[in-house]
């Protein structure tokens, strides 16, 4: 079990009592939980099929053709037609379909008519569907299972980065301190955006593959705060003990400067988070992000601003969008508040 | 190891240490802040030595210089026969057993996200001694032996007062059984009432364990009550040193009689003999010249102006860096 200290204990409390950040990481959570299953809630297989007697469950693994369920083709079952076909015939077999019965690459076309079509609930595009005929609630949720995981990832490495570099130029300071911050300077002033561009307009980006791009122009951020941070804590008494105890630098820097900084990492986690779904967007936005068709929400905000009459795809994206970042700035704004260094600090 | 009486456990000689204060010139080499100037002693095992001066008179630079918390600029240090500034990484952190601090301030000396077991585990497990069950009974007789309980060991520093963190700082300081502990103000920062209760801790676990301690304060009130010899330091020097009982009893140095006559006596109708010193400590970036007391000495003549006092012996046992130490003024009037 994980013995929180009672500081930790303290700030969390002090989170809680915050409820409009409390109430903003209960939804976020959920829905990063639920993103997790989005296959059994936005889909266009079928959660469960009953056929002359036998449950089948497709919305995991391989694909099973039509034939199976006594269709006359080989290809992947139509569910939302087979649902249809059993109610027909009414011989007891049965289909429970997604609350939203779509895939988010699926091209749904409706007969003499062009996408996109208007939201509509007998047709189950509660939201519409974009110029290709997709389902946009499917293509506004699996695309932000892309965006916060891709988003997570890259601060988790970004994070370990700078931390790494930031706490070694506050603990060994001196020329390696002097260096490095130079080094840093140089690099946070390549323009991304044009690199981005260069090198897709060579390759098209898969998501490691931006992942680690912008990982490597997204470092530097980080190791100020941590170099300063460790500048602080390494002067202070405990460590000056530690090390008269014969610690090695690694001790002191986990053991020791770390867990005395970590306040300033975990305030920054929420907005860097932000920015990260907000970057991957502009960079789909652009038509530089993740290759078509892959769910985004650049995209589909490209969609909306190029098809203004079809309204409902802009204010599906935007809405989404606003509530999401919304969401974790709230998170962050609570996070900063309960991890106030002047409530909690030791010097008085 | 053990040595014979006369050699010193600790030997200091020569110790200085400078900072370098920038003074705002972009490529300006800066001035050299000498706090710690030219400063031998010999401490023998079991014996404790008080350090006294102002703030800023650099004991704590001094203390922080002998265990290379603070790498020393010039100078020798050597434990129990061994050049400390000599040692590489390894050999030291061996040596570090023999040698201990504890600081002054209890609440900044403690890891506050640290429980009171992991604080005091965590010199057995930077040397790999006994396992984890051996190093919970190592705790546990720790806490024994500085008077705390033993449901201490869960808890946080913060749920602790000034006294009980003082004493878990100690706890850890003898936890490898060292020779010699560099004690750094340790009850500066406490109560008066529980001031006295640290110092007779001290004394027992020094009795006990045969420990060195060199005891750094600036109280002398405090100083005399627990060492044997006192060294009386002023911007960066040692003006006078002496066994305990001669420097309280006759000062020789204008300094020391001015500490002296600053301890309050706890007696309303005795005599006052105050001799309060004027002015403040000059700034040890940039001392004074000769004496480095006579901007503020009460008898400040020509030559202490011009000419640097040197530490040499004035009567038995005890050192005195004045051109007109006391004694010889009391002669010639």
């Amino acid at each position: 079990m994980i013995r929180l200290s009672p500081l930790t204990k303290k700030k969390i409390t002090r989170f809680k009592s915050i409820r409009r950040s409390y109430w903003s990481a209960i939804i976020l959570l959920f829905l990063l939980f639920s993103s997790c299953f989005a296959e059994l809630l936005i889909n266009n297989r079928a959660l469960i099929v009953k056929y002359q007697g036998e449950y089948y469950f497709p919305t995991y693994g391989d694909m099973i053709p039509g034939k199976t369920f006594g269709m006359d083709y080989e290809y992947e079952t139509n569910y939302r037609k087979l649902k249809l076909t059993f109610k027909e015939k009414n011989s007891g077999n049965w289909v429970l379909m997604p609350p939203v019965p779509y895939n988010a690459y699926e091209n749904d076309f409706i007969e003499g008519e062009y996408p996109p079509y208007e939201p509509s609930l007998a047709s189950g595009h509660f939201l519409g569907t974009d110029t290709a005929g997709r389902d946009i609630v499917a293509r506004l949720f699996y695309g932000f299972r892309i965006a916060i995981w891709f988003s997570m990832i890259l601060l988790v490495i970004n994070y370990a980065v700078g931390v790494s570099i930031g706490a070694l130029m506050g603990f060994w300071g001196g020329w390696f301190d002097l260096i490095s911050q130079r080094i840093i300077e140089i690099w946070s002033n390549i323009p991304f955006l044009y690199i981005v561009m260069i090198l897709s307009s060579i390759v098209v980006p898969k998501f490691w593959m931006l992942i680690v791009l912008m990982a490597i122009f997204g470092w530097m951020g980080m190791t100020w705060y941590l170099r300063t941070s460790t500048y602080k804590e390494k002067a202070r008494e405990y460590v000056m003990a530690s090390r008269a105890l014969g610690a090695s630098p690694l001790r002191i820097i986990f053991k020791h400067i770390l867990p005395n900084s970590i306040s300033v990492i975990i305030t920054f986690i929420p907005f860097s988070i932000a920015a990260g779904i907000t970057s991957l967007t502009s960079l789909d936005y652009l038509g530089f992000g993740l290759p078509p068709p892959t769910p985004s929400w650049g995209e589909l905000l490209s969609q909306g601003t190029e098809n203004m009459e079809s309204q409902w795809i802009l204010i599906s994206v935007v809405t989404a969008m606003v509530t999401i970042l919304a969401l974790v700035t709230f998170i962050g704004e609570g996070i900063r508040e309960a991890f106030d260094p002047k409530r909690h600090t030791v010097y008085r | 190891m053990t040595e014979s009486d006369n050699t010193p456990l600790l030997k200091v000689e020569n110790l200085r240490k400078y900072f370098t204060v920038k003074d705002g010139r972009l490529f300006g080499s800066g001035k050299k802040l000498m706090a710690v100037d030219d400063v031998s002693f010999e401490i023998f095992a079991g014996e404790t030595v008080g350090f006294v001066g102002e703030s800023g008179c650099g004991k704590s630079t001094l203390g922080k210089a002998v265990l290379r918390l603070i790498e020393p600029t010039a100078g020798c240090v050597s434990f129990g026969g061994r050049d400390l500034l000599a040692l590489n990484r390894k050999e030291l952190r061996e040596i570090r057993k023999d040698i201990q601090i504890i600081f002054q301030d209890p609440y900044e000396s403690l890891n506050p996200r640290l429980t009171i077991g992991e604080i005091l585990e965590e010199p057995f497990v930077i040397h790999k001694l006994g396992n984890a069950a051996e190093r919970k009974i190592k705790v546990a007789e720790l806490l024994k032996k500085v008077g705390l309980p033993e449901t201490a060991i869960n808890r946080f520093p913060h749920e602790f007062s000034g006294g009980q963190r003082q004493r878990i700082g100690i706890a850890r300081a003898i936890a490898l059984k060292p020779r010699l502990i560099i004690c750094d103000e340790p009850v500066s920062a406490l109560d008066v009432s529980v001031q006295s209760q640290i110092l007779n801790l001290l004394l027992d676990l020094q009795k006990e364990m045969n420990l060195a301690l060199v005891f750094i304060a600036h109280d002398l009130a405090v100083v005399k009550h627990i060492s044997d010899r006192i060294a009386v330091m002023y911007l960066g020097k040692i003006v006078e040193f002496g066994k305990a009982a001669d420097i309280y009893a006759n000062p020789q140095h204008p300094y020391t009689e001015a500490l002296i006559s600053a301890i309050p006596i706890p007696d309303p109708f005795a005599e006052k003999n105050k001799k309060p010193l004027a002015g403040e400590i000059p700034s040890p970036a940039d001392p004074p010249s000769g004496c480095y007391f006579h901007t503020r000495c009460p008898y400040v003549q020509e030559q202490c102006k011009n000419e640097m006092p040197e530490l040499i012996p004035n009567g038995k046992n005890s050192l005195v860096a004045c051109h007109f130490s006391l004694s010889s003024l009391q002669e010639t009037s």
